[in-house]
């Protein structure tokens, strides 16, 4: 018989018993060569085990707990902005109908009203554009990272401020929903640029 | 690898699953070096090893709810991490042209200045073969299984891992002299 192939050394080191094994093995103990061989495959194999094990330059835990905060604040706000959808809707109808209720309609506050819609279509279009950016799905340096996630944990605490302008006084609504849904987009703005440009130094 | 981290990681495992820092740091530390060393020795380079590193623990406190405590948690991340680490090996398209032309050039065994040390021959490696050696023999895990990891079949697994040793078997000057 001729000497083992490396393919047949390396089944001989498998768990069970393949067809032609036992063969493989017989021959092996026969053969001082093959034996020899089958030995410093052993040999490399436990090597290779015993090499160092390698670590990171860097602690990467709080790039980590950054972007997994930023995802976990982008799906509560995804779950939030469908609430928002409602409040909006709630306000519009209280500036609406409230001064008709109320007396005299007045124009100041037709023009709160045109400025509400036009800042929640603007603010959409800012959650959509950074949603088809899909931060998540990159991988961002650190600094970035924690810049974005303390944007997202302002935004959030915003939604829950802008549920409970629900639950206002009607007089007082409409400006504070304004001035809430303002702060809003700016913040929105500001993490597109941090996700645009990496930028880690935000105005806002 | 943290013995003392991996034997307590499962103590942390409810804190992990309610999202608490505490608990994802605990076990970030416990199973860091494992992971990155997984890593570093499939990938070709730290920055994407790193790179590895990061994306394991994400999904692993993503989904760390979809770990039903069947088999160790070790095992469940290690699967994560081979995966990804398999992903980035696929998406750099490393070239199996990088590996030298040892056919051209064999090594002589008695010329032991040009006998590579293993990390070396590892290195030299091509990215598939290296990622099979080091799944396979380091790791424990089966052809079955590395075949499932990387889309491929039984056999595929067990030719990388024979084509891989019997070249590291040339590169460290192990050939026996006919």
């Amino acid at each position: 018989m001729t000497h083992l192939t490396i393919e047949q050394l390396l089944a001989l080191r498998e768990p069970g018993l393949e067809p032609g094994v036992q063969g493989w093995r017989d021959h092996a103990t026969a053969c001082e060569l093959c034996r020899a061989e089958l030995d410093r495959l052993d040999q490399r194999v436990a090597r290779i085990r015993a090499l160092p094990t390698l670590q990171p330059s860097r602690n990467r835990f709080a790039d980590i707990q950054a972007q997994y905060r930023r995802g976990r604040t982008r799906r509560r706000l995804l779950t939030l902005s469908l609430g928002g959808l409602a409040l909006a809707a709630t306000v519009t109808l209280a500036v609406v109908f409230g001064p008709r209720i109320g007396g005299d309609p007045a124009t100041a506050q037709l023009a709160e009203q045109q400025e509400l819609d036009d800042i929640i279509a603007r603010s959409r279009q800012l959650e959509s554009v950074i949603e088809d950016y899909n931060p998540d799905r990159r991988v961002t340096d650190g600094r970035t990272a924690v810049v974005a996630a303390s944007l997202e944990d302002r935004l959030a605490r915003l939604d829950r401020q802008l549920q409970l302008v629900n639950l206002m006084d009607q007089r007082v609504r409409p400006q504070e929903a304004l001035r809430l849904w303002r702060e809003r987009v700016g913040l929105l703005d500001a993490l597109m640029d941090v996700h645009a440009t990496g930028a880690t130094y935000v105005r806002y | 690898m943290n013995v003392f981290g991996l034997a307590n990681a499962d103590a942390v495992l409810p804190g992990v699953k309610a999202g608490d820092p505490a608990a994802q740091e605990a076990l970030y530390r416990a199973f860091e070096a494992p992971v990155f060393n997984l890593a570093r020795r499939i990938c070709r380079t730290t920055e994407d090893a790193e790179d590895v590193l990061q994306e394991t623990f994400l999904e692993v406190f993503r989904s760390i709810g979809n770990y039903r405590g069947e088999g160790s948690l070790w095992g469940w991340v290690r699967t994560i991490a081979s995966s990804k680490a398999l992903m980035r090996l696929r998406r750099n398209k490393y070239r199996e042209t990088d590996e030298l032309q040892d056919d051209v050039t064999p090594l002589r065994r008695e010329d032991t200045a040009l006998r590579m040390d293993l990390e070396a021959a590892l290195e030299r490696l091509n990215g598939t073969s290296r990622a099979v050696v080091w799944l396979h023999d380091v790791e424990g895990y089966t052809h079955e299984e590395i075949a499932t990891l990387m889309n491929k079949t039984v056999s595929f697994s067990k030719s990388q891992l024979a084509r891989a040793h019997a070249r590291l078997r040339r590169w460290l000057g192990e050939e026996v002299p006919a």
